[in-house]
């Protein structure tokens, strides 16, 4: 089969984005500085945020739609010829690489309105949305260590730059360096893992690591320590990028500190391709049986940092005053919800399919709940507490309406898609929980954070509908995009799709989980 | 397999887990982001020392030495980005300490 038919989704958005700098650097200078207002006049790209939003968003959808064909057209081959073992491109690729063409979608459409209103309207953010999310797709499709590396960091390092891009706030750049250093530390861990799996597997593909490492843990002697050492290195790097407590410290401050649509971003994109990559390297490497037992693998670690990680983000999100933030620590949470997912693939790979379906609800659910953030706020001011967001029912009434529907969501109230995620998470866990009762726990501590979420979830409705903003407040008021109302109308169709017709896209989610250990 | 290594390749990843010791612990002691950059890239040169010490084992391919070229070159385009955002924090605060960047809290 012609190598290009399986990795067009990943190509068309490469090439896209080679061509969209192209027309970002060449674009014309006289335009830019008639709608150059508070812009660097140098900046060829600046002015021009809305055709460049529409051009990014494009390639993207393009990425999404191509996903989709490939995946109609059976056009998958685990073994192509030049590109196994480094790209994997099987139904579990084209899964994530419909979802993070989507997510990367909507975050370049919010920044097309998002970035002229608050004075940004630099062209740069265009193109590196789209190398990241090349980076991001590369990752979930990444079938050797090679490839994980350089996929992890074309992603990292477009996520940098746009976190730094308003350069004249001491926020962004704080929030860009915290993110760059911790980064940066935990992509170093990832590679002395890979390294030291290398030294004692000989292999750095991810399937040749599970295969060694399945004839190897059995014995008493061997490099036992090496692959041991390696794992734990491997996974420390991997859970910091799904920003799972205790490797968290960078995300509130990170997603606070960035523009609201590079938040949208990283929320999204990189942790959706951050699930993928750890899917595929607990299943295809760390799959061998003594990896996936609870009593010498990797499982109860996981299980310890998903409950910290739904407990204490949880906890702190309740007492946030900033939505953006309080945001934040909901998508730590959810990381944690998540890996209840992963931990019941570790008994069953099929399970894994949970996961699949929550990381698509979580990715339009939560662009969605950024979206309306980005939409709440205009020129200088923008909407990041609760008190900005009070009385927008009244005042507001679409932008409300459109919220409450993302929050709960988020909170996990039918019939939305973050519902089903939830319930077929924790169906998942209870298959599980048949053959290893230990999973109970998770079920319980998830039901009981789902509880303790609804509260601050709720907590921005009430804002929304039953307070009125204090008088001589600085009332942020919603800005008028078409970018932004048309990314908000398919986040909400999307939402309101999967939490009505849930089983036809679990079966897809199905067809897309990775078939275990090689 | 650690056995089969034999003592050269042993002691050269012994060096390399040395190293890689010392760029962590600089890296989380240090508060100045230049020193921290630095113990990162101290961090990825083991990385690569370990993977061309390894490659000696298994002499059926070049992977490991193949690998650590990418490396250099990723970390090149990390330093460069890194370099850009400690500028930007430079001009911004008048410092280059971690530490100083504490606006973002709860």
């Amino acid at each position: 089969m012609n190598v290009l038919v399986p990795a067009a989704p990943i190509l068309i958005v490469a090439i896209g984005a080679l061509l969209l700098m192209l027309a970002e650097a060449f674009g014309s200078p006289a335009k830019a500085a008639e709608a150059g207002e508070g812009v660097a006049a140098l900046d060829a790209g600046a002015g021009r945020s809305a055709e460049l939003a529409l051009g990014a968003s494009v390639i993207l959808f393009a990425g999404a739609i191509v996903s989709l064909a490939v995946w109609w057209a059976g056009a998958v081959d685990t073994a192509l010829p030049g590109l196994a073992p480094y790209l994997v491109m099987d139904r579990f690729s084209l899964f994530f690489c419909f979802t993070l063409c989507l997510g990367g979608a909507l975050s370049a459409l919010l920044a097309g309105g998002y970035l002229p209103e608050h004075g940004l309207d630099r062209g740069e953010f265009f193109p590196l949305i789209l190398f990241a999310t090349v980076g991001s797709m590369a990752l979930a499709a990444a079938g050797d260590l090679l490839t994980l590396f350089i996929a992890l960091e074309t992603m990292s390092l477009g996520a940098y730059c746009m976190i730094g891009l308003r350069r004249g706030s001491a926020r962004a750049s704080e929030a860009a360096l915290k993110y760059f250093l911790l980064g940066s530390f935990a992509a170093a861990l990832l590679l002395f893992g890979g390294a030291l799996l290398y030294g004692a597997t000989g292999h750095t593909d991810l399937a040749g690591i599970g295969t060694a490492l399945r004839g190897m843990l059995g014995q008493p002697n061997g490099g036992t320590a090496l692959a041991i050492a390696g794992v734990v290195l491997m996974l420390v790097g991997l859970v910091f990028k799904i920003s799972a407590v205790p490797f968290h410290m960078w995300t509130p401050d990170a997603y606070e500190g960035a523009p609201t649509p590079t938040t949208t971003f990283m929320a999204v994109a990189i942790k959706t391709a951050a699930f993928a990559v750890l899917l595929r390297v607990v299943l295809t490497s760390f799959g061998s049986t003594e990896l996936v037992s609870w009593g010498t693998g990797w499982p109860p670690v996981l299980a310890v940092l998903a409950v910290l990680s739904m407990t204490v983000a949880n906890l702190i999100a309740g007492r946030q005053s900033s939505v953006k933030r309080m945001l934040a620590y909901s998508s730590i949470a959810h990381a944690g919800y998540a890996l209840i997912g992963l931990i019941a693939a570790a008994e069953k790979p099929e399970l894994s399919a949970s996961v699949l379906y929550y990381m698509l609800a979580y990715t339009v659910s939560t662009a969605g709940a950024f979206g309306t953030l980005v939409l709440c706020g205009s020129r200088g001011a923008e909407a990041v507490s609760y008190a900005d967001l009070a009385g927008l029912g009244k005042r507001h009434p679409p932008a409300a309406l459109a919220f409450s529907l993302f929050l709960l969501s988020l909170a996990g109230a039918p019939p939305t898609a973050g519902f089903f995620g939830k319930l077929y998470v924790f169906s998942a866990a209870m298959t599980a929980a048949a053959q290893n009762p230990a999973i109970y726990v998770l079920v319980v501590v998830g039901l009981l954070n789902s509880v303790l979420g609804a509260y601050y979830y709720l907590r921005v409705l009430v804002f929304m509908y039953m307070r009125e903003p204090e008088p001589g407040a600085p009332i942020a008021k919603p800005m008028r995009s078409g970018y932004v109302g048309f990314s908000l109308a398919l986040a909400a169709i999307l939402v309101l799709a999967l939490g009505i017709w849930p089983d036809s896209s679990l079966d897809v989610a199905r067809a897309a989980t990775l078939t275990g250990g090689p | 397999m650690f056995q089969s290594l034999g003592t050269v390749v042993e002691h050269y990843v012994l060096i390399a887990g040395v190293i890689f010791t010392l760029g962590a612990i600089g890296f989380l002691v240090r508060r100045n982001v230049l020193v921290q950059l630095m113990s990162i890239e101290l961090m990825l040169n083991a990385v690569n020392l370990a993977l061309v010490a390894f490659n000696r084992a298994y002499p059926g391919n070049m992977t490991g030495q193949i690998f650590a070229f990418f490396i250099i070159a990723v970390a090149a385009a990390e330093a460069a980005v890194g370099l850009a955002i400690v500028l930007a924090f430079y001009r911004l605060k008048g410092t280059v300490m971690s530490d100083e960047g504490d606006q973002l809290k709860l």
